[in-house]
């Protein structure tokens, strides 16, 4: 990262690039959204290869910025033949705010409207547009999933257990937004890595922000519990703003996350979790939970799933 | 009201409460909620609604818990909702992740007559009070003690009134052979 008086560079690393190695990058940097610079430019080089997880937390990011009104700039160091022509065909720039500028250039046409849904192995970019509600949406990310872990025998279980696990996280996205910004889900199967992501992403308040309120309302002592430990809570035990009685959704998503031997990771404005199956349900993996982390806003969680 | 009427019971086929074949998330579940509730109240003789889920593709948890654990919720003691002939094991697993979570037992019943519950079971000590209401059209405390040893009246029914307070039975007042009042437990079938 260089920062001059005007300017803040935020540089990618030449390689796979999955959510743990962008967290990395931005912890190494001044959160971008606190800076004093007006404007934030993104390097990303030759060999930067963007994994879904990753993309759709940075693309949450850009447009956050570019709504407070910072002047953001993405420079890539390939041609449409990188990274840059793989986003293009995500659906990225569709989904990226016009006023993001994007160098050498945007792509002129877009791939992903040119081919949507047409591999198998790829969910695009999808809007999560809180007025309007795409009940096809679901359907297209569980049956992408149920075709690439055809060969798992398991498979019949784990589509309808995708379904209520991406319905929640996705309703999520609509009770915790209170956001201009639009949400975004995408998917992606990675055969050599033997694993698939799906990832749902909103620029609202974040989970934690909509529920410490309740439970202070409420007297509970899970409010006096620091932003990691009480994540954890959120998924292990279920605790909602909702009240008791309610909340069961993201633990409910655990539950049936876990029978897979999923990994979860939860990104809220600064604090993330990545949470692994354990004996006795999920415990998070200390070394890539942080707090303090450079402001991102809203809720971003990534399920990684082996293929077979 | 005469007898016939407080035994009533009335299929309900979810589906014609939802908008859309899957049910998801809390806002489609408590307008489903509020449609429910309207069809209850259009039917103050009914007291056991029979839940089909025909043509229900899938539900998620927010949506069960918002839809039909709520409104078994909101008429506990009152009025039952079970389902019959819930195959689908996801929904099934949903619906009883709702129903734990908000502490309302849902009973379920196969094709066959075999009941499952959803959601919280009966203690140990109340479960067999519990069977003994599920072998019968109505239970007395009087009626159970006589058929235990070692159980007195008011020991059954205690039993009978934490089953009922807790969602797993309903009742109803009736007059005792004594000229007294005494409570009629059903099971939700």
């Amino acid at each position: 990262m260089t920062a001059r008086m005007e300017e803040t560079i935020i540089q990618l690393p030449a390689r796979w690039t999955n959510a743990s190695v962008l967290e990395d990058v931005l912890r190494s940097c001044p959160s971008a959204h606190e800076i004093p610079s007006a404007i934030v430019r993104f390097r990303i080089p030759e060999g930067c290869q963007l994994m879904t997880d990753a993309a759709v937390r940075l693309l949450s990011l850009l447009n956050q910025l570019d709504h407070a009104t910072r002047r953001v700039v993405v420079e890539f160091e390939e041609d449409e033949n990188g990274v840059l022509g793989y986003l293009g065909r995500a659906g990225f720039f569709e989904s990226l705010s016009s006023t993001v500028e994007v160098t050498p250039k945007r792509p002129v046409y877009s791939a992903a409207l040119q081919y949507r849904g047409r591999n198998p192995r790829l969910v695009e970019v999808e809007r999560i547009d809180r007025n309007c509600r795409d009940g096809n949406l679901l359907t297209r990310l569980t049956d992408a999933i149920a075709r690439a872990c055809s060969r798992r025998s398991d498979v019949s279980e784990l589509q309808g257990a995708a379904w209520t696990i991406l319905a929640e996280l996705i309703d999520n996205v609509f009770s915790h937004s209170q956001t201009p910004l639009d949400g975004f889900a995408a998917l992606q199967v990675y055969r050599r890595g033997n694993c698939l992501k799906v990832a749902v992403s909103d620029s609202g308040l974040g989970l934690l922000e909509t529920l410490r309120p309740a439970l202070r309302k409420e007297g509970s002592r899970l409010g006096k519990l620091p932003d990691i430990d009480l994540l954890v809570e959120v998924f292990r035990r279920g605790v909602s703003r909702h009240g008791a009685s309610r909340g069961c959704g993201l633990k409910g998503c655990a539950d049936k996350a876990i029978k897979f031997r999923a990994e979860l990771d939860v990104r809220l404005p600064q604090v993330r979790v990545l949470l692994v199956p354990g004996t006795g349900g999920y415990t998070p993996n200390t070394a890539f939970c942080y707090s303090g982390l450079p402001l991102i806003w809203g809720t971003h969680i990534c399920f990684t799933l082996a293929l077979d | 009201m005469n007898a016939m009427n407080e035994f009533a019971t009335l299929p309900l086929r979810l589906k014609t409460y939802m908008a859309e074949d899957d049910g998801w998330g809390r806002v489609a579940g408590r307008e489903t909620h509020r449609r429910l509730v309207d069809f209850v109240e259009a039917n103050p003789g009914v007291l056991v609604f029979r839940i089909s889920n025909e043509n229900v593709r899938r539900i998620d948890i927010s949506f069960a818990s918002e839809s039909i654990v709520e409104v078994a919720r909101r008429y506990r003691g009152k009025k039952g909702f079970c389902f019959i002939g819930l195959t689908d094991d996801d929904q099934r697993e949903n619906w009883a992740a709702a129903a734990q979570r908000a502490g309302q037992p849902i009973m379920s019943w196969d094709e066959r007559g075999r009941l499952t519950v959803l959601g919280p079971q009966a203690s140990a000590g109340n479960m067999d009070a519990f069977e003994f209401a599920l072998g019968r059209q109505v239970a007395k405390a009087a009626e159970y003690a006589g058929a235990r040893k070692n159980m007195s009246i008011t020991n059954a029914s205690s039993k009978f009134k934490q089953l009922w307070e807790q969602g797993f039975l309903l009742r109803r007042e009736s007059a005792a052979e004594s000229g007294g009042v005494e409570y009629v437990y059903m099971a939700i079938k």
